[in-house]
């Protein structure tokens, strides 16, 4: 459907910072995103550090904010640290810059739109955004310290019983605000593409990303309000009063009851882990297929997977609670369909599996990245299986096992998958190359260490190791994992080196890159095929009319006519019914290209 | 860049908005659906319902404001169906009707709050009064929100920037009215009745 | 019974062709307690389930690693640009969607239904089944009443009956018979704690407001650490007790002087002390 070209701004409030500009939103959050990992990665490497050497003093970090101990680390220092490191990676940099800029970035694009089909409601999602990243600063700047009580927020313990002081309650509001940020952007990444896909765009001819992040909103939507829900629950007993989730010798039999929150948590919880892992399983779908230069191998199966998993995430949340002296029953239930999703994921993973092989590899920068997310992401999807299920669960709950299997999931996953999409549609939305070899080695470097980190991460708990404690070392029957740990840290310390590498790339393609040509990977979809690097303000002059999916790679026929290995979704092609309905079309290089 | 033609379907767009509104309102309810769910969860745990010793709510007044908001929401409908005839004047008068009737509401719910505190139920009291006083607080908020945009949709109708050509401004607030006042029905028939 | 039986003997030969593969993950499973890179020693009757399940499924999932990765490498360099030219396959012939559905479904069925099937089972007739533990009446009842930071104990004395004057109490501190079940009733009085056993592979959350249980019985004499699993504040990583088995004599003479003792020192007044609730029971 056609939409209405807004004019565009001239005034620099306009057009940078109140932008209502999908493109310029999408780098906001890009930014922000960034800025936030760098913070969360920083309270990451002190965890590591007071692992490897607990009690020291910390290098830089240390002497810059920790002055009145010397340095060092204290257990409630480490409490906030931990804790804060959670919640800032899932909802302020993760989430940012996975949903926030390349959602924005590429569904208006990759559909043949001209914007969001509600732009200004695009710009408050961002501002909402930024609101709720100042109450996570000024957490940090709470007289009683920031957050503590787990990236969870379990009560009683995040209520005043357990963490009085303001720190805590910042992060609740916080929690809300980017919470309504997210599902304002979720309502327009819906509708955008109900509503907005260029004619001839058909659900099916849609790419893979797009598929990703659309159910990925739809998550958003649904379930985000939950959690919504029990972070405003949870102010209200923190802040009026009332007794939703405080229960045991603080209130006596008057209680609520805190396991409520967890039910409320994880409804939320679970979607959450494949509301940041939808969008990267369609990016990398496409990335594969793209530089494998072949077409995405049944790619109505993986549609079908993706929607597949959507749907049971929702009913799946138990697992998370099979040690709260959860009916039995019902954690039958919540396994079984837990372990129905391996279905669809293996579905999905073969999908790729199969993409790749007898392909034609292009190994740049974007496809490394990709292939490292379908690597880690099998790690982490075959570890699941152990928490999956019940008895084995009984083991394994709350060690550093979990941390490690939903670090290779859901942190190391999202990170390669949004590392790979960064590299991969910077040309577009800077007009600059990056340096592809610096990009290589941070492809490498990353994907080592992080395999290196959670994978140590994964046998200390397997050895029987406590997530979340201070000083492992207190209990004797894991105190050898000592070496361990610090050899894990060591490595978490180079993946932490290696993404220096990434901050000196990126700046120096913003500002002094090689001109990126409009298409410089040679892929065929409508962001590359018919939008100048970087594409105008409203897109496309003319919303172009799409004959076909976005993976038409590897025909001989097309190549022999062609002398290219692709057709892009707009151009004839081979038959006459092709030709017929794109007649009139202008040549894909053409548009965009003065 | 050449001439670009500005094409721009209204009734399109308009369903665009709807749909947009109805995701919106669908995530609210999700929203006041957790919080059922805590209030069911709640209940269910409790061995009596309300706890032994808790004064018990009155019904009346409740009663009495739960047709205040039902009216509320009458009016503002009432006003839509006459925007829709073209009757601008009659618009803005049924928008004064919905706004004074919900703000009639938030004092009628201030006034059963106020007897329900002296009547030794408080926040602080336990689970009973958290789940009264928290559902009914959250919801006031979304009344008192909607209060707002009315009063805004008033004055701009008697700006006149409203034509039955151009609902849409009008009905998307309606929407939202018409979805808090069914959450007060269901709120009224979940706390007070059973 | 006898299928099970089947399904072991198959996934043992399973795990006898992989163990190659991943042996130093799967197999570590040290029984030296502190030292080695495994499960730590196991010391209840019943905790084997869990580590041959755990064992199994790593030797299945580690053997579906390495062929990931092989593939993935294969792909990368074997078919690589500059020596291979891509086929084109859409991929959505019917034998390609049977392969994908096929792969799918086999490592369902075996994987998923390996690990779904035993855990039931295990479940059904062991971990959660308190009515025959219960019915025992050589079995040990316990209380565990978390704070923070610590293991409040109590266990009925002579008269059978918690709260009472000659109720065995103590802190962070538990001593059960040898090859005796004992069954633990857990709460809390302020925050979420995790009761944690790992020899035992047995673990409970402690809720306010809330008695979770779960048994265990031990089969080896000594003394193993209890740890708390859950977040619960500043000092959780210091929230640890000793869970010490003793031979059954040793238990008797312990359980009577212990008792004693308790009687002794108990006072009416200290109403915080008085924390015990009747026992659950099924
Ligand atoms: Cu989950
Ligand atoms: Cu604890």
């Amino acid at each position: 459907m056609e939409q209405h070209i807004h004019p565009e701004p001239k005034a620099f409030i306009w057009k940078y910072v109140f932008s209502i500009d999908h493109k310029v939103i999408a780098k906001q959050f890009l930014w922000t995103g960034l800025m936030f990992l760098a913070l969360g990665g920083t309270l990451a490497m002190m965890i590591r550090w007071q692992w490897a050497y607990p009690k020291t003093a910390v290098p830089v970090v240390g002497a810059l904010f920790l002055s009145h101990t010397g340095g060092a680390i204290t257990p409630p220092t480490y409490t906030s640290i931990f804790t804060m490191h959670g919640l800032i990676m899932i909802f302020w940099a993760i989430t940012p810059i996975l949903i926030g800029a390349f959602g924005n970035f590429c569904i208006p694009l990759m559909i043949g739109a001209r914007d969001m089909a509600f732009p200004k409601l695009n710009m408050y999602s961002y501002w909402m955004f930024f609101a709720s990243s100042v109450l996570v600063i000024l957490s940090f700047t709470s007289q009683l310290g920031a957050a503590s009580a787990g990236w969870t927020t379990y009560p009683p313990l995040s209520t005043n019983v357990g963490a009085p002081g303001w720190g805590q309650t910042y992060m609740a509001l916080a929690i809300f605000a980017t919470g309504v940020s997210t599902i304002m952007g979720g309502i327009n990444y819906i509708v955008t593409v109900i509503r907005y896909r260029a004619p001839g765009m058909t659900w099916f001819r849609l790419p893979l990303t797009i598929w990703g992040m659309w159910l990925t909103a739809i998550l958003n939507v649904l379930f985000v309000p939950v959690l919504g829900s029990a972070a405003l629950l949870l102010s209200l007993d923190r802040l009026a009063g009332t007794h939703f989730f405080v229960a045991g010798a603080a209130v006596g039999i008057q209680g609520g009851d805190p396991m409520l929150f967890q039910h409320l948590f994880w409804i939320f919880g679970h979607p959450e882990v494949y509301i940041l892992i939808l969008p990267v399983w369609g990016i990398v779908g496409d990335i594969l297929s793209f530089f494998s230069r072949k077409p995405a191998f049944w790619y109505k199966g993986s549609v079908f997977a993706m929607i597949a998993v959507t749907v049971l995430s929702a009913v799946v949340y138990g697992h998370h609670m099979y040690q709260t002296g959860m009916a039995p029953l019902l954690g039958l239930g919540f396994e079984m369909l837990t372990l129905a999703i391996s279905v669809p994921a293996v579905v999905l993973f073969v999908n790729w599996l199969n993409t790749i092989w007898k392909g034609s590899l292009r190994l740049e920068v974007p496809m490394l990245f990709a292939l490292g997310m379908v690597f880690v992401f099998g790690a982490g999807g075959l570890t699941g299986l152990l928490l999956g299920t019940i008895s084995t669960d009984i083991y394994l709950h709350d060690t550093m096992y979990v941390v490690g299997h939903f670090h290779l999931t859901m942190a190391a996953a999202s990170f390669l998958g949004s590392f790979s999409a960064l590299y991969f549609w910077f040309p577009k939305m800077y007009g600059k190359q990056m340096d592809q070899n610096l990009g290589k080695v941070h492809f490498w470097g990353s994907v080592v260490f992080i395999t290196l980190v959670f994978g140590g991460q994964l046998v200390a708990g397997y050895s029987g190791q406590h997530r979340r404690l201070f000083e492992p070392y207190q209990y004797t029957y894991i105190r050898h994992l000592a070496p361990l740990n610090r050899w894990t840290s060591f490595a978490a310390f180079a993946l932490g080196a290696t993404q220096l590498i990434f901050v000196v790339n990126f700046i120096k393609s913003i500002l002094m890159g090689k001109k990126a040509e409009q298409n410089p990977w040679h892929v065929s979809t409508l962001e590359w095929t018919h939008c100048a690097s970087p594409p105008i303000y409203h897109n496309f002059d003319i919303v172009p009319t799409v004959v076909r999916g976005a993976h038409e790679y590897a025909d001989p026929a097309v190549k022999k006519k062609f002398g290219r290995d692709y057709l892009d979704q707009v151009e004839p092609g081979l038959s006459a019914v092709d030709e017929d309905s794109s007649a009139g079309m202008p040549e894909p290089e053409a548009i965009g290209a003065e | 860049m050449g001439d670009v033609v500005e094409l721009r379907p209204r009734a399109r767009e308009d369903f665009t908005s709807v749909i947009g509104m109805m995701i919106a309102l669908g995530a609210w309810a999700m929203m006041f659906g957790a919080l059922f769910f805590m209030y069911a969860g709640m209940r269910s745990h409790a061995l009596m319902w309300p706890p032994p010793g808790v004064p018990r709510l009155p019904i009346g007044l409740p009663a009495l404001n739960t047709a205040v908001l039902l009216a509320s929401s009458g009016a503002f409908s009432l006003g839509l169906r006459s925007l829709r005839k073209g009757e601008r004047r009659a618009l803005s008068a049924w928008l004064a009707a919905a706004a004074a009737l919900g703000t009639t509401f938030l004092a009628l719910q201030v006034v059963v709050w106020r007897d329900v505190w002296a009547s030794g139920l408080q926040p602080s009291t336990g689970a009973y009064g958290s789940v009264f006083y928290g559902l009914t607080a959250l919801h006031a908020v979304h009344v008192a929100a909607g209060i707002l945009v009315i009063l805004l949709v008033l004055v701009r109708s008697l700006l006149g920037k409203y034509t039955e050509h151009n609902v849409m401004p009008v009905r998307l607030p309606g929407m939202f009215w018409h979805f808090v006042d069914a959450v007060w029905v269901l709120m009224f028939v979940s706390l007070y009745l059973l | 019974m006898t299928a099970r039986r089947l399904l072991r003997a198959v996934t043992g030969l399973a795990m006898g062709a992989g163990a190659l593969l991943t042996a130093p993950f799967a197999f570590a499973a040290a029984p030296q307690p502190g030292s080695g890179y495994g499960l730590p020693v196991d010391v209840s009757a019943e905790g084997h389930r869990i580590d041959w399940l755990i064992g199994v499924t790593n030797v299945l999932t580690g053997i579906l690693f390495v062929l990931m990765l092989g593939w993935i490498l294969y792909a990368a360099i074997g078919h690589n640009e500059k020596r291979h030219v891509a086929a084109h396959d859409h991929g959505d012939s019917r034998k390609s969607i049977f392969l994908v559905l096929g792969i799918a479904g086999s490592i369902f069925f075996v994987v998923d239904g390996n690990l779904f099937f035993n855990s039931t089972t295990d479940l059904e007739e062991v971990f959660h089944n308190f009515d025959k533990v219960e019915k025992d009446p050589a079995t040990i009842r316990v209380e565990i009443n978390a704070h923070q930071w610590a293991w409040d104990t109590r266990s009925a004395g002579p008269d059978g009956k918690f709260n009472t004057k000659d109720d065995i109490v103590s802190l962070n501190d538990i001593k059960i018979p040898v090859d005796t079940p004992v069954i633990f009733e857990v709460a809390s009085t302020d925050v979420l704690h995790a009761f944690n056993l790992p020899n035992f592979r047995a673990k409970v959350d402690a809720v306010p407001g809330q008695i979770n249980r779960f048994w265990t019985q031990g089969k080896t004499v000594g003394e193993y650490e209890i740890g708390c699993a859950q977040h619960c504040g500043t000092n959780h990583y210091k929230m640890k007790g000793v869970i010490t088995v003793l031979s059954k004599e040793d238990y008797a003479r312990w359980a009577k002087e212990a008792s004693e003792n308790s009687a002794r020192l108990f006072d009416e007044n200290d109403k915080d002390a008085h924390w015990g609730w009747d026992w659950k029971g099924n």
